[in-house]
């Protein structure tokens, strides 16, 4: 039984982290947890703001002045991150006129991306796992652990920790960020700004020189900035869960050195103190990655704007409200 | 292949191909069935809040007003109440005094009638008495006439007199 606990708790911290098959087969092809966990988050995520949705929302004028109060603490909460996020953040940034275009997309990644990284906050895939260990033929466990686990796991994990799943985000963005250049640019506008910008293509003749190498960077900006978004949220997803899972390794580690149970039982005490700690590191790690993803993508797409709309949208002076903004992160 | 040999960095076809149509989907739909009916939902509260951040504005513009055209009139009617009793003031004094002069007037004129009636009657009084003296005299000169008038006589006479004129209410 021993045994088959510490089998389950692995070697490798990683294996508890990164993408595996689930118990799900469509058609012959067993479905990673990754994908089950995109199908639910998409529906909890649509669920969720749809009930917030309908409690934000203005009721009968039989409830007199307090049809205008938003009902319930989540819809409260989900109206706090939409304001907070439209008004303080996104407008600011992107201007009244591209804030209106792209709110919708950018709130949308925002929240399932959040979604996604809170569900991996919840250990269901290992839960799952031990329950299989601990329920299921411990021979026939111990002899095929990885195979016997993964063929048990309905659900979980992290798929924001998917490389995969974050590029498919990333190229959304990507996506995201040609439409607006083409839309606003044109086609000749958008190979100006690829090559340095109006004042670069229309001046001097010296200049020619710099723009096939002006091209070139901008062109692998323009792929570098989403596959930046894409590592970049993958790997903080990976990073803190590996962490955590390298922490309640610690206990399972001693045991299988050989050490006493008292001393394993100890340590797990111990790194379970700091795990709890790491744990609400992670929270404010999850919504803090939802919204750097959502930003930059903002960023970037309001980099793509006309460039006299550009500077009174990006607020690198003086706003409208004659506040001074601050200027756009670099894309990088 | 095992999720601990597996390469973080591998790009698999159906969880990102998922990953593009889920996220899209929930963007659709989240576009169409959510955002716009928080935006409408918070817009309409906005304007409500306005509204009625307006409405008090307006409510204590015309307060201020109200109040100041009170204070005012408040001004006004106290300076019309000091003129009115001003005036009430002079017309008492003037009734006062009108009534004191007639008062005294008349009292001098009851003292007059009174000092006139008195002298009258003082007159009348003197007359009748005078006029009864004479009555008695006559009287008295009549006794006389019949005898000769002693002491003793006269003494009774002056006696009869007396109560006669004593009898008579005089």
């Amino acid at each position: 039984m021993m045994n088959t606990l510490l089998l389950a708790a692995g070697d490798n911290p990683l294996a508890h982290v990164l993408d595996r098959p689930s118990a799900i087969t469509v058609g012959g092809t067993t479905l990673p947890l990754s994908v089950i966990s995109l199908v639910v988050g998409s529906i909890v995520c649509i669920g969720l703001l749809l009930l917030a949705a309908s409690r934000i929302s203005t009721g009968p004028a039989s409830e007199g002045n307090a049809r205008f109060v938003t009902k319930g603490r989540i819809a409260q909460i989900i109206e706090v991150m939409v304001v907070t996020l439209r008004d303080q953040m996104l407008v600011p940034v992107m201007g009244e006129r591209l804030a209106k275009r792209w709110v919708p997309l950018l709130l949308s990644l925002f929240f399932f991306i959040l979604t996604l990284n809170l569900f991996g906050l919840v250990p269901f895939a290992d839960l799952q796992e031990l329950l299989h260990v601990v329920m299921g033929d411990h021979a026939a466990a111990e002899a095929d652990m990885a195979h016997a686990s993964s063929n048990a796991i309905y659900f979980g994990g992290t798929a924001s920790a998917c490389f995969s799943v974050t590029l498919g985000l990333a190229a959304i963005s990507f996506v995201a960020i040609w439409i607006q250049s083409f839309r606003d640019l044109g086609v000749k506008g958008t190979l100006e700004h690829l090559c340095g910008g109006h004042d670069v293509v229309h001046g001097p003749l010296a200049l020619w020189i710099v723009i096939p190498i002006i091209f070139a960077v901008e062109l692998a900006g323009m792929f570098i900035k989403p596959a930046a978004l894409a590592i970049r949220l993958m790997a903080n997803m990976v990073a803190g869960h590996t962490l955590m899972a390298v922490l309640f390794g610690f206990g399972a580690a001693v045991l299988k050195a050989g050490g006493p149970a008292w001393a394993a039982g100890s340590i797990t005490l111990v790194a379970g103190f700091f795990a709890i700690l790491i744990t609400f590191l992670e929270l404010f790690v999850a919504f803090l990655q939802a919204f750097i993803f959502m930003f930059l993508t903002a960023v970037f797409i309001s980099l793509m704007a006309h460039e006299d709309h550009g500077h009174e949208e990006h607020g690198h002076d003086q706003g409208h409200d004659g506040q001074t903004h601050a200027e756009p992160a670099p894309a990088h | 292949m095992l999720a601990a040999d597996a390469n973080p960095m591998s790009v698999e076809v159906l969880p990102l191909a998922t990953a593009v149509s889920v996220a899209l989907l929930t963007v659709i739909v989240l576009s169409v069935a959510v955002w716009p009916k928080i935006a409408k939902g918070l817009d309409e509260r906005n304007e409500k809040i306005l509204g009625e951040i307006k409405a008090a504005e307006d409510a204590r513009a015309q307060a201020k007003a109200a109040q100041e055209e009170f204070e005012r009139k408040l001004i006004q009617a106290q300076h019309d109440a000091d003129a009115m009793i001003k005036e009430a003031r002079g017309q008492a004094q003037k009734a006062a005094d009108d009534l004191r002069a007639r008062s005294e007037t008349e009292l001098a004129e009851l003292k007059k009638r009174a000092n006139a009636e008195m002298d009258a009657a003082r007159r009348q009084a003197v007359a009748e008495l005078e006029a009864h003296a004479a009555e008695l005299a006559v009287s008295v000169a009549s006794k006389v006439l019949g005898r000769v008038i002693d002491a003793k006589d006269q003494k009774v006479l002056v006696e009869q007199s007396i109560k006669e004129f004593a009898s008579s209410g005089r």
